[in-house]
């Protein structure tokens, strides 16, 4: 393997207009990795992923991408790259077997090549005998499998990926990692952009984009340790919502929010509070019910602190 | 560029056409019902028919005549020529669409006691201008000679006018010769505008438009891909109109195929680019056909189409010179109906030259830009 990293950023910006989508951002993503690009909707994942595939122009900036300079000859790094969008980009009006060719030809694949590339991608996407099948037909999860193997049709050396499981539900979405996880054992390095924080967790390295800068990086064990100084208790009472209300503006307590069935409440490192105490504090205000239990902070937890700091 | 990529996507073009069978059928049918439907027009009133004069007779008789004609309102005199030779190429042009023929001794004539016959020539390439222009003349002819024969006060036997209308270029004054070119051009707008813009929008709407720009697709490959077929696809409809005029409705050609075929394939550009811009404009595909709507409904109103330019208001005529299907209609009438060539088409194919560049040249630019963006 090179040492010159998949994709090294640095200060990469774009504006549409008066609007800063991407905001000088520098980052490096080494190869073999699967680096998380997490942040919001409208944060800046997209745009950052079009100026690296070199569909989208920055304003300035540099971009290399397997070394190769991506805003100057966005060519010399197309056909070593893969893409795959949350919409998943098939012809649906085409067959199974038709896009796959279509993809093919687009990269020139020689006949003994696209032939053994076409058995590995059905038999992957589990559309094995389904090839005259419109892809319309097809159920979401096939769809979504279908879209990486024409995307990785070509093997690219980096494969970017734009939301890939929106919309999949989770059986699907575990399914889909795993095919992740094997493209990364054979080396490719992956570049994903989520709003699905339990995914952060998947990844090798991961970076927070948030109003087109970022504002964390570093491998998920390295972004707790160093942006979460606040200590987290995880409650479960029933409802939650009235809880809800009396924990953010509960004295000594920094923050609340819903964190999937429970709710999670931070309060400061130096904080006095105890699993028996802020039970106590929760059975006097009416919830007798309530379940405290300090937990380590998620990679959700770190992020909503740290959106809640940057405003 | 790369020949097998475009074809690639050519493939892919008409793989997804031939997937659609209701596109297909309405691509067929449309000209067909459109055929029929106009075949049969509805007559409209005309107005200030542009006239030439050519008075050989310098009486007093010709000009009461001539202020007879330019008094109606139906006619404006505005050319005088000096001999019926001149009147041929003002004709041809379309500069003129009625000329008045007045020969010399026509006062001596009706002095003499006898029948003056004068030439009324009616230009009838464009069926509705030359049947109801002719009405009027004659009607004009009728009313000056009963206002001479009141104004002498004498009995009805008395020498009068006569008028000889002759009938230029479309001698059976049937409509269909002349709706029949058009609907050719303006079959080839509507397809091409819909269709290539529907097939745009909805690759937008996918991601594989998205897709395609990651993969080394260039911009250009993409356009020529995506325009040929579609172009192939109006020549077919063209063809069917073209054969329906011709062998059902048995219009006849007079003029000369590379004359239509060169105004078609300009205008043709024009078309494209319509298609295209509309496509960069809407985001969905119901957008694109609102966007084809505000283009067309204008385009057939004001072009000459339907409704004939003469009997606009003064003010909108100069705006149907900003419609480029009123001269992909010069083209192919004065071609089918007069028989006119290059030369005498000149105005009007360079103003789709003009047309395609602009337009179709904005189109490849915004459309390269908003991609490459």
């Amino acid at each position: 393997m090179s040492e010159t990293p998949a994709i090294s950023v640095r200060g990469l910006t774009k504006t549409f207009g008066d609007f800063t989508a991407v905001d000088g951002i520098d980052f490096d993503v080494p190869r073999g990795e699967v680096f998380g690009f997490l942040g919001p909707n409208g944060s800046g994942k997209t745009t950052t992923i079009r100026m690296l595939t070199g569909t989208l122009r920055p304003k300035s900036g540099s971009a290399d991408v397997l070394g190769e300079d991506v805003v100057r000859h966005p060519d010399r790094v197309q056909r070593r790259i893969g893409y795959m969008s949350q919409k998943f980009s098939l012809f649906e009006d085409m067959t199974v077997d038709e896009n796959l060719r279509f993809y093919a030809g687009v990269y020139d694949l020689p006949p003994e090549k696209f032939a053994s590339q076409r058995e590995y991608v059905l038999n992957m996407a589990d559309l094995v005998g389904r090839e005259n099948e419109l892809t319309r037909n097809l159920s979401v999860g096939w769809r979504q499998r279908l879209a990486l193997g024409a995307a990785t049709i070509h093997e690219p050396e980096l494969l970017f990926l734009d939301e890939p499981t929106s919309g999949v539900d989770p059986v699907a979405r575990r399914q889909f990692w795993d095919l992740l996880y094997d493209l990364a054992s054979r080396g490719v390095t992956l570049f994903v952009t989520t709003h699905y924080m339990d995914e952060a967790a998947h990844c090798n390295r991961l970076a927070f984009i948030y109003r087109g800068r970022i504002i964390a990086e570093g491998s998920p064990g390295e972004i707790r340790a160093d942006h979460m100084e606040q200590r987290i208790f995880d409650i479960t009472t029933s409802p939650v919502d009235p809880a809800l209300q009396w924990l953010e503006t509960a004295p000594g307590v920094d923050e609340a929010y819903l964190s999937g069935a429970s709710l999670h409440a931070v309060v400061p490192a130096d904080s006095a509070l105890s699993d028996a105490s802020l039970r106590a504090r929760l059975a006097a205000a009416g919830f007798a019910d309530a379940e405290v239990a300090e937990v380590d902070p998620t990679i959700e937890d770190v992020f909503v602190n740290l959106v809640s700091r940057q405003r | 560029m790369s020949p097998k990529r475009i074809r690639l996507l050519i493939w892919k073009e008409f793989t997804q056409l031939r997937r659609d069978p209701l596109l297909i059928r309405l691509l067929l049918l449309m000209p067909v019902l459109q055929l029929i439907m106009f075949g049969y027009v509805v007559a409209v009133d005309v107005r200030n028919l542009s006239t030439a004069v050519v008075d050989l007779d310098h009486s007093a008789v010709s000009r009461k005549l001539e202020s007879a004609f330019s008094s109606s309102g139906y006619f404006t005199i505005t050319q005088h020529v000096a001999s019926e030779d001149d009147l041929r190429p003002l004709l041809d042009r379309g500069t003129v669409k009625v000329a008045i023929v007045i020969p010399e001794g026509t006062q001596d004539r009706l002095t003499r006691g006898e029948t003056a016959t004068i030439g009324i020539i009616v230009d009838g390439s464009d069926s509705q201008v030359s049947a109801v222009g002719s009405g009027y003349a004659s009607q004009i002819v009728a009313q000056f000679n009963t206002e001479r024969r009141d104004a002498l006060g004498i009995q009805v036997a008395a020498p009068s006018v006569d008028a000889r209308v002759r009938v230029m270029f479309n001698p059976t004054l049937d409509p269909i010769n002349t709706m029949i070119p058009g609907l050719i051009a303006a079959i080839m707008m509507i397809s091409l505008m819909v269709i290539m813009s529907q097939a745009v929008v909805k690759e937008r709407e996918s991601g594989t438009l998205e897709q395609m720009f990651v993969t080394p697709i260039k911009a250009t490959e993409y356009l020529i891909g995506k325009l040929t077929p579609y172009a192939a696809l109006a020549t077919a409809q063209m063809l069917l109109v073209a054969a329906g005029g011709l062998f059902w409705f048995k219009v006849p050609f007079n003029g000369s195929i590379w004359v239509v075929l060169a105004g078609l394939f300009l205008f043709m550009f024009t078309c494209l680019g319509l298609g295209l811009l509309i496509s960069l404009v809407s985001r969905t595909r119901h957008q694109a056909q609102q966007a084809v709507m505000f283009i067309m409904i204008p385009t057939m109103v004001l072009s000459g189409f339907i409704f004939p330019i003469q009997s606009m208001p003064a003010i909108i005529q100069p705006l149907t010179n900003l419609i480029p299907l009123t001269w992909a209609l010069q083209v192919l009438r004065g071609a089918f109906v007069k028989g006119s060539g290059f030369e005498a088409l000149a105005v009007p194919m360079l103003a789709l030259v003009g047309f395609g560049v602009v337009i179709f040249g904005a189109a490849i630019v915004a459309t390269r830009r908003r991609i490459s963006e």
